[in-house]
């Protein structure tokens, strides 16, 4: 009996010891994620989740509000267009410090800016393609000067590889990969947070930043947690593990979360799209008939019934919607799972019962979620039910898949797109522009396509640029040089009592605002 | 003695022409396979002249056996390089997931023992009866079952249905592991940093995957303690050891399974590689952030120098636990002379 009373305090004791919380600040939300963190250095990560790190952590000289997609000044108070369009001069908000007390002026951008240029990280192309050189005219204004007109600079200013960094803490010739290598052991910008604590592929937390100047955020602490599957994230926010969760749910755990009375759903318009794409060089997709007869057959609104469950959006034009100049040229021009006028455009060139038009249709396992199977299998049985195609379905992992574009190995395949900046021009010369169409397997060329191009990256007059766009998509029915399928939903699943999330196409994910109500 | 520090000496030199041949197979096979790392990140963003530019830096465009040669080199000065996607040195990527295996595996390997060993014994004991049936079908159906179903099904039911213990991670999410990682071993950590609090936490995280792999290996050691059991019951000291009274509960389970013991201890190193080779599915499944799930990712995204330094770890690891379980086996055994 003394023995068992002993054990028996022994493990009481145990379990207070073990039950004691090791609590951090009272209004800490856990925020959990998919996606993957690289380096934490503007001047070479290039992915969307590392930049929405970057959102929250540093500012840029514009950006944009939390929720909205109009670009508004940041550590910008205004800018002018000069030379003919080859220059932008910022006037920066006057008495801005970074953490340790040094001054934010022009010479740190200009500093910032050479320090991309000079490292020459993945992203590094958003400055060096455009941007000859910096100036500092005087304290508070700095001169960009382009190597030629670009009328969406603005837009291109607001992505971190613009983002000022601080000169007396960031090492001027080495990527940063891990908060704890720089002086102070934080990584802190110019925004609300900073950087606490860093472990690749498990946990990056984000504290407040002492030293921001601005509208102090509704939350303490930020931990983003990182999960390997879409399911096992999906358990985790049921659990109650997670305050919230963003990017990138399974079709049918969106589905089965909306439906839960405990959990909130916050749905946004995204800024990715799916099409189809054709290699234009390749008989007998050389043959714009040939081409719009395939897209023709495409149903969207059955794919994403059958595939997504209904989750995203029907697209009609590479240019996605909610983007100014956005048109819905091919819903005109061909509709949806338009059988007779595929079959009629493809008999015009030689295809029908007898003479089917073959082709190998690739699609990638594993880049664009677990769904590609289904899309694939969903878009052959489209392209078949006209009776005049017959196609065979093909996979590729990422690296081989686009080891086979470059290779000319795919006649037709998927791609996604998310942008690297907002502006039509990324959704449009990337795709149909010789070079840009070259890069991603498409191989269109066209000299007054290309003319057109150069024209709107120029001219910095909205209406001209706008007419300009809107003709290229219109075009676009014409040549078909890929064909939009979708554009994605954002979901972000959050408890009850979280508060203040907003999202947007920009993916700028803002965590200042959200708040756990009490 | 001397024979036996003789055979370790042989055997660690042995390990090095084994990791060149292992090194050389992985570098050509994966160089082959189509892809670059370059592509893999910026292909259809940046310009092709980028892409090209950035091959060129990293030295892809140069021959084959160029490339071998600069990396044999790298080798021999024990330097594993940088990852050609995140730039950090891989010996620092490795260091920072490898601790997160060790403490999966073992623990792993732990259930293993503790289900396989005892399951093996009592079915042997109770040869031709309904339990030894019972026990051996259900060593062949843990070792059909796919780990990750294993592992998705344990998670619904104690994580979610019963909700007694975490489905994911290391830790809790609101556990601050910057308040104690050290050396990444979190159950050492915690206890240096005398936060038990902690301690706990990480204690329940692990019991969802290391019972996922340790069950799913437990099906081998079933099976092969219940044939070793059943050869030495079979002895004479057994039998004469029952002929002068000793209770049989005693002479099965203390005497018999020392003896069985020492041939599941050659197979314990050789099933390290199994435990690796399931630590991919099980880290995946569990969001654990290990050796296993950093080979996978890296492999899609072909970050050369990490996906080979990466193997050769693996390689040392098993090389390394056989050489001890030989040592030991050497030790424990007087009649094994090398």
């Amino acid at each position: 009996m003394k023995s068992f009373k002993l054990i028996f305090v022994c493990l009481l004791t145990l379990g207070i010891v073990f039950l004691a919380s090791n609590s951090f600040a009272r209004d800490t939300l856990v925020y959990g994620t998919t996606e993957k963190v690289t380096d934490m250095d503007p001047a070479n990560a290039y992915d969307f989740h590392t930049w929405e790190i970057f959102y929250n952590i540093y500012r840029g000289l514009l950006g944009y509000p939390p929720g909205k997609t109009n670009l508004v000044p940041e550590l910008a108070e205004s800018y002018k267009v000069v030379d003919e369009g080859k220059g932008y001069v910022f006037k920066l908000k006057p008495g801005l410090k970074f953490s340790d007390g040094t001054s934010f002026d022009a010479n740190a951008v200009k500093w910032s800016i050479d320090r991309v240029m000079r490292i020459k990280g993945d992203p590094s192309w958003l400055v060096t393609d455009f941007v000859e050189r910096v100036e500092v005219l005087d304290k508070n204004q700095v001169k960009f000067v382009l190597k030629n007109p670009v009328a969406y600079f603005p837009a291109l200013v607001a992505t971190p590889p613009y983002y000022p960094v601080n000169p007396n803490v960031y090492p001027p010739d080495k990527i940063v990969q891990d908060p704890s290598a720089l002086k102070g052991g934080k990584l802190v910008g110019l925004g609300p947070y900073r950087a606490a604590f860093f472990k690749r592929d498990q946990e990056v937390a984000l504290e407040l930043n002492p030293y921001y100047v601005g509208e102090k955020p509704k939350n303490d602490m930020v931990i983003i947690r990182y999960f390997a599957d879409a399911t096992t994230m999906r358990l985790a926010l049921e659990k109650g593990e997670l305050d919230f969760a963003f990017k990138s749910f399974n079709p049918s755990d969106i589905s089965d979360l909306q439906k839960m009375s405990n959990i909130k759903t916050i749905k946004g318009q995204g800024p990715y799209i799916r099409y189809v794409c054709f290699q234009n060089n390749t008989e007998p997709f050389t043959n714009k008939i040939v081409r719009q007869g395939v897209a023709a057959a495409i149903n969207r609104p059955d794919i994403i019934k059958k595939v997504f469950l209904g989750q995203n959006e029907p697209l009609y034009s590479m240019v996605p919607m909610g983007m100014w100049t956005h048109t819905d040229n091919f819903k005109e021009v061909f509709g949806d799972g338009n059988i007779e006028k595929s079959k009629e455009l493809l008999a015009q060139a030689g295809f029908n019962e007898t003479n089917k038009l073959k082709f190998d249709f690739w699609y990638t396992p594993s880049h664009y979620g677990d769904t590609e199977v289904d899309m694939a299998a969903v878009l052959k049985e489209q392209f078949e039910a006209t009776g005049v195609m017959e196609v065979s379905v093909k996979s590729a992992e990422w690296a081989t898949y686009k080891n086979n574009w470059k290779n000319q190995l795919m006649p037709v395949y998927l791609l996604g797109w998310y942008p690297d900046y907002i502006d039509p021009d990324n959704y449009t010369a990337a795709f149909a522009g010789t070079a840009g169409s070259r890069g991603n397997g498409i191989y269109f060329s066209d000299p007054t396509w290309d003319a057109m191009f150069v024209e709107e990256q120029k001219t910095p007059d909205e209406s001209a640029r706008e007419a300009i766009f809107k003709k290229i998509q219109q075009m676009w029915t014409d040549e078909v040089p890929t064909a939009p399928i979708f554009q994605g939903s954002l979901y972000l699943f959050a408890q009850k009592d979280i508060d203040g999330i907003m999202i947007s196409p920009t993916l700028q994910f803002i965590y200042a605002p959200i708040e756990k109500m009490k | 003695m001397k024979n036996l520090l003789r055979y370790i000496i042989a055997r660690t030199f042995l390990t090095i022409p084994m990791v060149f041949i292992l090194l050389s197979i992985v570098f050509v096979v994966i160089r082959v396979m189509p892809g670059d790392p370059v592509s893999a990140m910026l292909g259809g963003h940046a310009p092709e002249k980028v892409i090209e530019q950035k091959k060129e830096e990293l030295g892809l465009n140069k021959p084959l056996i160029v490339q071998y040669g600069s990396y044999l080199w790298q080798i021999c000065r024990l330097d594993l390089g940088n990852s050609m996607i995140f730039k950090q040195r891989v010996i620092d990527t490795i260091g920072d997931k490898l601790p997160a295996t060790i403490e999966l595996t073992f623990f792993g390997m732990l259930i293993t023992l503790l289900v396989g060993v005892p399951l093996g014994a009592y079915a042997a004991d109770k040869r031709r009866s309904t339990q030894d049936y019972s026990i051996r079908l259900y060593g062949i159906v843990i070792y059909c079952i796919p780990v990750y179903w294993l592992g998705l099904m344990l998670q619904m039911i104690f994580g979610i249905w019963l909700d007694i213990f975490p489905i994911a991670g290391r830790t809790g999410a609101r556990v601050f592991v910057a308040g104690f990682d050290k050396t990444g071993l979190y159950i050492l950590d915690t206890i240096l940093a005398g936060d038990f609090a902690a301690l706990w936490d990480v204690l329940i995280h692990l019991v969802l995957p290391s019972v996922t792999l340790g069950l799913t290996l437990s099906g081998i050691f079933i099976r092969l303690t219940r044939a070793n059991m059943l050869d030495v019951l079979k002895s004479d000291y057994i039998l004469a050891a029952e002929a002068r009274g000793i209770r049989h509960h005693r002479v099965v389970y203390k005497h018999a399974i020392m003896n069985a013991f020492v041939p599941i201890l050659t197979m314990m190193g050789l099933q390290v590689a199994l435990l690796m080779a399931g630590a991919v599915l099980t880290e995946t499944t569990f969001s654990w952030p290990g050796m296993g799930r950093l080979l996978l990712e890296r492999i899609y995204l072909r970050d050369y120098p990490t996906i080979q330094g990466v193997i050769v770890i693996f390689a040392l690891i098993v090389a390394a636990v056989s050489l001890v379980v030989d040592i030991i086996y050497a030790l424990v055994d007087p009649r094994v002379r090398y």
